[in-house]
């Protein structure tokens, strides 16, 4: 129980930070004033409610939903390397968004979210059905190189797209690497329903997604159907994978780094695994994005470069111990 | 003798690609221009299209090499430098002396780029005591790759906006703008690389039968890794140097040589694979230029967009024949 306490205190400690820290400095009396007397000339209180608040909310919306959807993805696939960046299905929602926008214009940007739910779910089919991801057996070397290999082709695509419309390079940016900073522009609120929705999902499939990595014939006797569970499983990743590409941007390594922390400090109970996993989420998202606008203020690096910066050697760490070819990985 | 296929298919190449683009010429124009050195086709070739396509047929032929030379040392189709993070060490090393504005000679600083990534792939793929399996090599190498691109978009966060845009298009692997010196360096570098990795074939067809045999015929075989890998990583660099990381140029060229010149041998199958280098990014080039009128693609979209599903189409292959 007090493992549960400390991360909570440690999410609590980033969700202050993420308040106070940045290119104006806030004083927590300035947040006091601010909550029981707003007043619109003080432009404390307008960074306060026009800028801290929805970057936090999204910070905890997109951190939350990108733990629970690399903890499912790990568990679904058997492979500790499965990310929904590293496996393009951010990028599979990022793309779906970004046609949009070009498509039709910044029309209706809540309604434009809803786009990142197809691409999503397309990517995600699409890697698992072509790295083998849902027969569990295959090493993961396959996975991975299909979802380098789906990251590659949509990147190339979104090239061509933002060079044929002449766009600035704010596009490009955005779907390289995901932000906190638009939060205030994107349908936080609406994709914080839809991410929980996938976390409840998550945890009713979670009996389902342990009895199918005891192995096939043994989940079937317990009366598990695979098919099923894989389907709900790959519907709760495209929930919350694509609401946090809605509100953040494509922000990679999160789904990669959390799950095993997670596993660590809750132990090997799928339930326990996911709801840990959303506030480690959360708590990195917002300590990454924290950072990034601290280490070259007045200029801020994105949370996404950031998770990525954090994530590659945690990546390195888990190739090299996996000995794919070598027997079992 | 299918290698002549190849060879006609890469002069036709080489034809279309002066030929046609944004604005066709007619093959008398070009004629008139080659022969006597004036008019619109000698103004096109002389300053465009000339340097532009020798550079990229230089380029491809030392990316194909490589990833050949990858393939054959680790023996696995999946190995090669634009998988396992070499060409996006190389372009980061690019990046970072465009951002800090560190002069140098842009080959050496793609060599060195590509050494790095190269030595930490091989370092951190490497255990006391345990060989080290192609797969672990290439999974390191994705992750190293990764890291590579991250660090370079946070980078290009740091430049000015017009010059992030140029190195946007220049990560993306593009052969827009070179000139007679693009063509002349990777055309210089890449002949003494091909000879040094000719030199060699004798010694890596004697590995490729196996590292136990090659030993016993007296090859140091730990040694003979190195050169070939080290000749890999600067053939790699050299078509960096010019051309960006265009993606997946050396995966596809060793296979699909020989699927054209179906060579048994050894040296010929490297050298269908630079061929079929030249071949692939030429075209690729061609496409990307003439795709959308009023606009020039740069080049990495259209080899990204044909060899990820190269890249997957094999890898289902490698799956099915239980190599993975």
């Amino acid at each position: 129980m007090t493992r549960w306490i400390v991360v909570a205190g440690l999410l609590a400690l980033a969700a202050l930070a993420s308040l106070t820290v940045g290119v104006r400095d806030m004083s927590l009396d300035a947040y006091l004033q601010a909550l029981t007397a707003y007043d619109p000339q003080n432009p404390a209180h307008v960074t306060l409610m026009a800028i801290r608040i929805p970057r936090l909310c999204a910070g905890l919306v997109a951190g939350a939903a990108l733990g629970v959807a690399g903890v499912l993805m790990q568990s679904v696939t058997r492979n500790p390397l499965a990310d929904p960046g590293l496996l393009g299905v951010n990028a599979g929602a990022a793309f779906a968004l970004l046609v949009g926008s070009t498509l039709l214009g910044r029309a209706d940007e809540a309604a434009l979210a809803l786009l990142a739910f197809p691409g999503a779910a397309m990517a995600a089919a699409a890697v698992f059905a072509l790295g083998g991801g849902l027969r569990g057996d295959v090493g993961p070397v396959r996975l991975t190189l299909a979802g380098a290999a789906l990251n590659a082709l949509l990147l190339s695509l979104v090239t061509a797209i933002v060079l044929i419309r002449q766009d600035s390079l704010d596009i490009f940016r955005f779907w390289v690497a995901g932000s906190l900073s638009q939060a205030v522009a994107r349908p936080v609120a609406e994709m914080a329903a839809v991410a929980g929705l996938g976390g409840v999902l998550a945890l009713l499939f979670a009996p389902g997604i342990e009895a199918l990595s005891l192995g096939g014939a043994l989940s079937r006797g317990l009366g598990t159907r695979p098919g099923r569970v894989q389907a709900g499983a790959l519907v709760a990743v495209t929930l919350t994978t694509g609401a946090a590409v809605a509100v953040a941007g494509p922000i990679a390594f999160l789904g990669l780094m959390v799950p095993p922390l997670a596993r660590m400090i809750a132990g090997h109970r799928l339930r326990a695994e996911l709801v840990m996993a959303a506030m480690l989420g959360a708590t990195v998202l917002l300590l990454a994005d924290t950072l990034g606008r601290v280490v070259m203020a007045p200029s801020e690096v994105r949370a996404g470069i950031m998770t990525a910066l954090l994530g590659g050697p945690v990546f390195l760490v888990i190739a090299r111990r996996l000995r794919p070819g070598a027997g079992a990985a | 003798m299918r290698g002549l296929l190849l060879v006609v298919l890469l002069l036709g190449a080489t034809l279309a690609a002066l030929l046609l683009g944004q604005v066709s010429m007619p093959f008398s124009m070009l004629w008139e221009g080659l022969t006597t050195g004036q008019g619109p086709g000698a103004m096109v070739i002389g300053n465009i299209r000339g340097p532009r396509v020798l550079t990229g047929l230089g380029a491809g032929a030392v990316l194909g090499l490589s990833g050949a030379l990858f393939q054959t040392v680790l023996r696995n189709p999946l190995a090669a430098p634009d998988v396992m993070g070499f060409t996006s060490g190389a372009g980061l090393a690019i990046i970072a002396a465009i951002a800090f504005g560190f002069s140098a000679p842009m080959p050496l600083v793609a060599a060195a780029g590509g050494a790095v990534a190269a030595l930490l792939v091989a370092g951190l793929s490497w255990r006391p005591g345990h060989a080290t399996p192609p797969l672990t090599l290439i999974l390191v190498g994705l992750g190293i790759g990764f890291l590579c691109s991250a660090f370079s978009t946070f980078l290009m966060t740091l430049l000015p906006h017009a010059e992030a845009v140029e190195a946007q298009r220049w990560l993306t692997g593009s052969l827009a703008a070179r000139n007679w010196t693009h063509a002349a360096q990777v055309w210089g570098l890449g002949l003494v690389l091909v000879i040094a990795a000719l030199a060699q074939v004798r010694v890596l067809s004697a590995l490729e039968l196996g590292e136990e045999l090659a030993a016993g015929l007296g090859i140091g075989v730990e040694r003979v890794r190195w050169t070939l890998a080290a000749t890999g990583v600067l053939l790699a660099a050299a078509g960096v140097a010019v051309a960006g990381p265009v993606p997946f140029v050396a995966l596809m060229s060793g296979p699909l040589g020989q699927r054209i010149t179906g060579a048994r041998s050894l040296a010929g199958r490297l050298l269908s694979a630079a061929g079929a280098g030249a071949l692939v990014l030429v075209l690729a080039d061609l496409a990307a230029r003439g795709a959308v009128p009023g606009l020039q693609l740069p080049a990495g979209v259209t080899t990204g967009i044909l060899g990820a599903p190269y890249l997957l189409w094999r890898l289902s292959r490698e799956m099915e024949r239980g190599g993975l």
